[in-house]
């Protein structure tokens, strides 16, 4: 999944000469809470909601007036992604330096914007059920062709997977989860078992 | 006035002798009620037109099934789910499923018509069925066909689901229906098929604060159910106030079904039935039309289900099962049938985290009644 594939475009921007107050209109306007700041067309900026509550708040020692430039407030230089970065990669970033946006840019061209929402809706595609699928959790062991085993009994079974997720867990065991394509699942966990697999899910009864 | 409907071409809704969904299970109970001595006298509905099925299924889909049941090569068939494990193609499948829906469809025109007050249909029940394609053993959605037939008539229905799996298919057919109320109680999607039914599926548009969902924990017991199900289903059915109730009587959220995890018991499916017929009374007018569902585990369905229609017909219910049948139907599937009408009590071992779970669901039904208050009494 590629930032091109989950950012927002056309962009709303401001110029770098707006005012604080318009730029809040526009905020409240569109309902967003980042404009990419330009001047001349090229991004100078970003200003965040946040930016313009704490220029304005009456608790500042020196408030900005509402009819201050944005730019004396803006965040810059402005932290941009391409089209082409990884969604990780572009979740990285605005981790490390804690930041809610990135602008997108596709050589000199504003192209499109990421938030924090739109990363929270690529992680509901990557773990979502967009299908009518069951919840299948085994446990491999952390060799080559493990994977492949239990795919292959999958296959054998005509059962489509329509999503996996892995993770390491503290054995350096995988855990992986899969949604599977049948309703039919507690059968297929306890073929499995027979097999050797450690299925986590669906459970055994408790008795 | 209750009439039962049923034909016996639901039999040839067959998926073959490995798959779960097996016509033995009506057979037995059919015969089980015989033998109690309440033979069912059922009106026989005609399969459905291809016009009935394009009123919730698209043209595409219902051409697809028509043609892989002929035989003919589908273009694509994983698309339309067909000819997977869940749903392998059987011939007759086509004709099988439109009679299951002609049943669902005689009982909404016997409801509309005031022909009866109460309906059996001893079949469908297909909820996983979606709009262009079949799934987890359902080809066409007799109860959405049904549902919009009371619609086009002008008449507002709620529908309540209590099969072990979420309602998927008749929730996402009439998600932005205002005329429509569904309540499904199911075992969490995050643990079971088909995924979905989560709280936060409120419906969308005008039929926002209409879809409602219970996802349970599994190995839920019945006292956490059942106080979940009247925390909801009363409520929501005062505030709705519909002009027709149809319940999915799934038997699967019994403790001994083999592809779920949540733990009724028969007496627990009793109390459900006479409530849902006590909320029928005192919400519709009595106007309700129950069908059946899933239910895979022989020991304990045909007991389930003969509780159902011995509840609607006001029968009294036998302690005991009669020899005959347990005897006949031991032989015939080579299993040990129960010798009564009810789960012995405890019908299974204490369960673990007992407390938690119902926690749980005391929580989960909370939330979502927090988020439907907006929806029904405006701002709190």
């Amino acid at each position: 999944m590629l930032v091109r594939d989950i950012m927002k475009s056309p962009v709303v921007v401001a110029e770098c000469d707006a005012t604080l107050a318009s730029t809040y209109s526009l905020m409240r306007e569109h309902g967003i809470r980042h404009v990419p700041v330009v001047r001349q067309g090229k991004l100078v900026g970003v200003v965040t909601d946040r930016d313009l509550r704490l220029a304005t708040s009456a608790l500042s020692t020196k408030p900005f007036s509402p009819k201050a430039r944005i730019e004396k407030v803006m965040s810059q230089p402005a932290q941009t992604a391409d089209p082409l970065d990884p969604v990780e990669e572009a979740a990285r970033t605005m981790r490390q330096l804690k930041i809610g946006c990135l602008p997108v840019m596709s050589g000199a061209d504003l192209v499109g914007i990421v938030t924090g929402l739109d990363l929270l809706d690529a992680l509901l595609r990557l773990t979502g059920v967009s299908m009518p699928s069951g919840r299948l959790e085994v446990g491999l062991p952390d060799h080559p062709g493990e994977l492949a085993r239990l795919a292959a009994f999958l296959a054998a079974k005509q059962v489509n997977i329509r999503s996996i997720l892995s993770h390491a867990d503290a054995d350096d065991r995988i855990r992986l989860v899969l949604r599977v394509g049948t309703i039919e699942l507690k059968v297929i966990a306890q073929e499995l078992r027979t097999q050797g697999f450690e299925v986590l899910w669906p459970a055994l009864s408790p008795w | 006035m209750v009439i039962d409907v049923y034909d016996p071409n639901y039999l040839a809704y067959d998926f073959g002798p490995a798959h779960p969904f097996s016509p033995v299970r009506l057979e037995m109970l059919l015969d089980l009620l015989h033998e109690l001595g309440h033979p069912v006298g059922p009106m026989a509905p005609q399969p459905v037109s291809r016009e009935d099925l394009l009123t919730v299924h698209s043209e595409e889909y219902v051409s697809a099934v028509e043609e892989a049941d002929r035989g003919e090569p589908v273009t694509d068939p994983d698309r339309f789910g067909l000819g997977t494990p869940d749903n392998p193609v059987f011939p007759g499948m086509d004709q099988a499923a439109r009679y299951l829906v002609g049943g669902t469809l005689l009982g909404a025109h016997l409801l509309f018509y005031d022909k009866a007050q109460t309906v059996i249909q001893l079949g469908g029940g297909m909820h996983h069925a979606q709009r262009d394609r079949a799934s987890g053993f359902c080809v066409y959605n007799d109860l959405a066909v049904a549902i919009r037939y009371l619609l086009d008539h002008g008449a507002t229905v709620a529908y309540l689901d209590i099969d072990v799996h979420h309602g998927d298919g008749v929730q996402t057919i009439f998600y932005d229906e205002p005329s429509v109320l569904t309540i499904s109680l199911h075992e969490s999607g995050q643990y079971l098929f088909p995924g979905t039914g989560e709280v936060h599926e409120l419906g969308k548009l005008h039929g926002r604060g209409r879809k409602l969902n219970v996802p349970l924990a599994p190995f839920t017991e019945a006292d956490s159910y059942l106080r979940a199900f009247s925390a909801v289903v009363p409520q929501a059915l005062a505030w709705f106030r519909p002009d027709f109730l149809v319940v999915q009587a799934g038997a699967d959220a019994h403790a001994g079904d083999p592809l779920a995890d949540l733990l009724l018991t028969t007496q627990a499916f009793e109390t459900l039935f006479q409530r849902c017929l006590e909320y029928a009374d005192k919400f519709c007018r009595g106007r309700v039309l129950f069908t059946l569902g899933g239910g895979y585990d022989v020991h304990s369905v045909p007991r389930i289900w003969a509780l159902l229609y011995l509840t609607i017909h006001g029968h009294p219910v036998a302690s005991e099962l009669p020899a005959s049948w347990r005897q006949r139907w031991q032989e015939r599937l080579g299993v040990d049938l129960p010798a009564a009408m009810h789960d012995p009590n405890p019908a299974y071992p204490p369960v673990p985290l007992r407390e938690e779970i119902a926690d749980h669901n005391r929580s989960i039904t909370n939330r979502l009644l927090d988020s439907l208050m907006p929806y029904w009494y405006g701002s709190v």
